[in-house]
């Protein structure tokens, strides 16, 4: 890997935990995605970055380790993989016990969804008048190249926090080709680069 | 809308029951993948709740609404019926079954992932995630491909974020409204200056 991404990547080790009792942790995490819901645009994958700065180098609910653990988990399981909000907020819960884990997932997951879901349902009931409107067109054809730049800064960003060996890195690009050439099921490629993880083929 | 329905189907629209139990046989069909594909054949081919025009409009307003996607054709499902109401309950019905999953799950990657063992295999998984989220940027590449703007503001947006680590809501505050700008739509014949208006 390019040497700026290695330097970027063991700069963002550094954070403090912060000292809040349950209830505090419980608004603060709920705070933090109710701030972002509006700005998960192109289905919500845009906000990965941001996921990992904040639950990683900006209040340390997880080690970078985590982070690629929770996120590949959100992958693999069923159902949409935005859930990941859900983990995030189980991470941050999980020194004061399962249950309020599960109560800052919830919490969290909440939180992630609220903002947007109330802007869709504006959106429904308004949409023969936003659909020939010139600010639609223009949100639409101006936010998709900002989204695709985005997606790829998150591509790099879930390649540099997996922090895998050479032999890693290679399966990951294999699975990129793969899952542009081919409608293979990702969920095989997560299984048979578990077994390789399981023989020590592939290592952190 | 009676018109628009193929004979011989039931047109009476679903009340917030019918809404979470539909929104809920997607999520159980989609396990394993393809949910826009099933919420299409249940909610279209086997519910006739909807037209297929009237469901690909809300794939466009999911898409271009913030939000996942696929959450987003729930809300859009439920408030096409019944309101703010129905979109809570369509989305309850989608999220149940697959979030008790995930908290599951959850529970038992904290609980246990210290163990040796199951590193070593997250270890491989994470490896074939990461090709996973490398891939979405080129997902949708093919449609910038002959736009050289789009491809600059893309590439500028990346760099801005992997190599001077801006954070994402300044940026999209910032390069959102110039690009909203640049793409405004013109009018059909315009004395033609340069650039974008407004």
């Amino acid at each position: 890997m390019p040497a700026v991404l290695i330097a970027a990547a063991s700069a963002a080790t550094s954070c403090t935990p912060m000292r809040l009792n349950d209830l505090g942790h419980l608004l603060q995490v709920m705070g933090t995605f109710l701030g972002l819901s509006l700005f998960s645009l192109g289905g919500g994958n845009t906000l990965l970055t941001e996921y990992h700065h904040l639950s990683v180098e900006q209040y340390c609910w997880l080690r970078p380790s985590q982070f690629a653990d929770v996120y590949a988990l959100a992958e693999a399981a069923p159902g949409p993989s935005s859930m990941i909000v859900g983990l995030l907020g189980m991470g941050a819960g999980w020194p004061e016990g399962p249950g309020w884990a599960l109560l800052t997932a919830y919490g969290a997951e909440i939180a992630i969804l609220l903002p947007s879901t109330l802007l869709m349902v504006v959106a429904c009931l308004s949409w023969n008048r936003l659909r020939d409107s010139p600010w639609r067109l223009a949100f639409e054809r101006g936010l998709g190249p900002i989204t695709l730049g985005i997606l790829f800064a998150v591509g790099v960003k879930i390649l540099k926090t997996a922090d895998t060996n050479a032999a890693g890195v290679v399966v990951s690009l294999l699975v990129c080709v793969l899952m542009l050439r081919t409608r293979i099921s990702p969920l095989w490629f997560m299984a048979v680069a578990g077994g390789l993880g399981a023989f020590g083929l592939i290592n952190r | 809308m009676t018109e628009s329905l193929a004979p011989g189907t039931t047109p009476s629209p679903p009340g917030l029951r019918q809404l979470f139990t539909g929104m809920l046989m997607v999520a159980l069909s989609a396990f394993g993948g393809g949910l826009s594909a099933w919420s299409q054949r249940i909610i279209v081919e086997q519910r006739h709740w909807m037209s297929n025009e009237e469901f690909l409009t809300g794939l466009t307003v999911a898409r271009l609404f913030p939000g996942p996607n696929q959450i987003n054709m729930a809300v859009y499902v439920g408030t096409f019926f019944r309101g703010l109401p129905g979109a809570l309950a369509a989305l309850a019905g989608m999220l149940l079954v697959p979030f008790i999953l995930l908290m599951g799950i959850g529970l038992l990657y904290f609980q246990f992932h210290t163990l040796p063992a199951l590193d070593r295999v997250l270890a491989g998984v994470v490896a074939a995630a990461a090709g996973m989220a490398l891939s979405m940027g080129f997902k949708i590449l093919d449609q910038y491909w002959k736009d050289p703007m789009a491809l600059l503001l893309a590439a500028v947006t990346f760099v801005l974020m992997t190599v001077f680590h801006v954070r994402l809501v300044p940026l999209v505050l910032v390069a959102g409204p110039l690009a909203m700008a640049w793409y405004w739509p013109r009018p059909p014949h315009p004395p033609a200056p340069q650039g974008g208006r407004r």
